[in-house]
């Protein structure tokens, strides 16, 4: 009977790792930096290990949501200097949460459907900017 | 034009489906019904089926099914992994807006109730609401839709983009066989509750929600441990008074909590999950283990099976919660070999599985999503057979009564 290795949820906290899920032994050897164990070790440089984003329009929907999470947390925590408990902290740090799960949502997407979410809008309209290839 | 969705005897592959789907509002009064049969020879694909077509707009011909996740909606893992069960893949609707957050396959369509925003980004801040709270968004034109949807009839739906934070133009859903709504706010309102077949509450202890959240955003620009403490302490006011409470009103509540197999833990790895399941819910009959209503107490591992640390640990038992008779089964651990799931999987029951090892094959089939080694993953995978099987009984009583009627 074959085996099969789950493997665990993520990496840790230590590592700064950013893979969000297990990922198959066989792709983490072929395309990412694995340590000895299979697991994922990834830097900072979120965009590159993203997946299959090939068009530019998903390229910028990543930098953009990229800037706007860093964007948000700054403001909430300006807002957030006076009161803690008011409606404008709630809703700066509600838009933070909204911002990096949008941001969380594409990457697994990417990952899970290993194609640009694009993809199909692209093959209507190749003319458009969004359409353009991203070239790494 | 009426939407004439084809029911047979047979279960879900079945091979006459033809339906029409119309926006026009067919008045409850107009109850057309109309007879056809295919015979051996016609039928295109061959095998005995007696088709009946059915029109009527009185009657629910979608079943609907609501979620409630706090995660971002339409792309979770567990709507993939209960579109999953059902066939074929889920995806976006093609060629419309790319920022749709619907999910389309054979059997399902999956909505989120974010689209139902009433007020964008710019409106909530304006008015210092959350999108938590009922007040950003449209129940009524929620409860409008699903129910159209639920009868039968199309509707344009809005579309909420979560890269613009605006209301985007609406799409064009046309009713399928399964409806799941999912977001935030699928048990709020009790017009909506009424016309869900079933419901999920994903109920995530605040220690996991922590350690989830930071390894969703610790490798972003901007987020440090602080500011996704801040996050989740800013919206708990919130969700507490609004998400929270409708867990009581859910048939299965899918609870996720640190581990008890390892002391101290607070890395969120190993997990602890309850399936906390209603009794007397309409085909749905509760999971259990080894003896149903018994309380059980159960480690697999042993002679038989070796797992390595932390190990497996199975409970099961009758409970009440909110006031409900309730079944619950609750794994802590996480699954490391195939042979694990399995030997699991074989002595559990009322899985609504279709051959031995189904359960185990879906899990395999999605290896790579979260939560494919513990608890969550199991559950989500036996929450989706449930629901097929409450969607063929539901879809079998609807057949019965028109067969009656043609053999007398």
């Amino acid at each position: 009977m074959a085996t099969l290795r789950f493997n665990s949820l993520t990496g840790t906290l230590e590592k700064n790792s950013t893979s969000f899920f297990s990922s198959n032994p066989r792709l983490c050897w072929a395309y990412f930096q694995c340590n000895n164990k299979g697991e994922r070790r990834a830097s900072r440089m979120t965009v590159k290990a993203m997946g299959a984003a090939k068009y530019k329009g998903t390229q910028m929907r990543e930098k953009k949501l990229t800037e706007m999470i860093e964007k948000k947390v700054t403001e909430a925590k300006q807002v957030c200097e006076g009161d803690e408990t008011s409606d404008e902290c709630k809703v700066a740090w509600d838009e933070v949460e909204e911002v990096s799960q949008a941001k969380a949502d594409l990457r697994l997407r990417l990952e899970i459907e290993k194609k640009d979410p694009l993809e199909s809008f692209c093959q209507e309209n190749p003319e458009t900017e969004e359409c353009k290839i991203y070239e790494d | 034009m009426a939407v004439c969705p084809v029911y047979t005897t047979q279960s879900l592959n079945s091979t006459c489906s033809i339906s029409t789907p119309s926006k026009t509002h067919f008045s409850s009064h107009h109850n057309h019904l109309v007879f056809y049969r295919t015979s051996k020879r016609t039928s295109k694909r061959g095998g005995s089926s007696s088709c009946v077509i059915t029109c009527s707009a009185g009657d629910s011909q979608t079943v609907v099914i609501g979620l409630a996740a706090d995660s971002g909606c339409g792309k979770s893992t567990f709507m993939r992994r209960l579109t999953s069960v059902f066939g074929g893949a889920a995806e976006p609707p093609k060629g419309g807006n790319p920022d749709s957050n619907t999910l389309i396959s054979d059997m399902t369509t999956v909505i989120c109730l974010d689209d139902y925003h009433s007020l964008d980004r710019t409106g909530r801040k304006e008015k210092g609401v959350t999108a938590l709270d009922p007040r950003a968004n449209d129940f009524d034109l929620m409860y409008e839709q699903v129910k159209a949807l639920k009868s039968g009839i199309a509707v344009d739906k809005p579309i909420y983009n979560h890269v613009s934070g605006l209301l985007d133009p609406p799409e064009l859903i046309k009713p399928p066989k399964i409806l799941v709504i999912e977001g935030l706010h699928p048990m709020f309102d009790e017009r909506v509750r009424d016309l869900l077949d079933f419901s999920i509450y994903l109920d995530i202890s605040n220690e996991v929600k922590f350690a989830w959240k930071i390894q969703r955003d610790m490798a972003e620009r901007g987020h440090s441990l602080e500011s996704i403490k801040a996050s989740i302490e800013a919206r708990k006011p919130d969700f507490d008074a609004f998400i929270d409470p409708q867990k009581q009103y859910a048939d299965a509540v899918i609870e996720v909590l640190p581990t008890q197999l390892i002391p101290d833990d607070n890395e969120g790895k190993v997990l602890r999950v309850r399936l906390i399941m209603k009794e007397g819910v309409e085909h749905f009959s509760p999971v259990y283990l080894f003896d149903e209503g018994s309380t059980i107490s159960w480690i697999p591992c042993g002679r038989k099976l070796t797992c390595s640390y932390p190990g497996i640990k199975f409970s099961y038992g009758p409970d009440t919660y909110f006031g409900h008779e309730v079944s619950v089964l609750e794994m802590d651990g996480q699954f490391d070999r195939l042979d694990e799931l399995i030997y699991v999987e074989s002595h559990l029951s009322n899985l609504s599985t279709k051959f031995y090892g189904e359960v185990t094959q879906q899990m395999l089939k999605h290896a790579d999503f979260p939560g494919s080694n513990n608890g969550t993953g199991l559950f989500q995978t036996i929450v989706g057979l449930k629901i097929r099987d409450l969607y063929e009984q539901i879809t079998a009583s609807k057949t019965a009564a028109p067969l009656q009627a043609t053999k007398a």
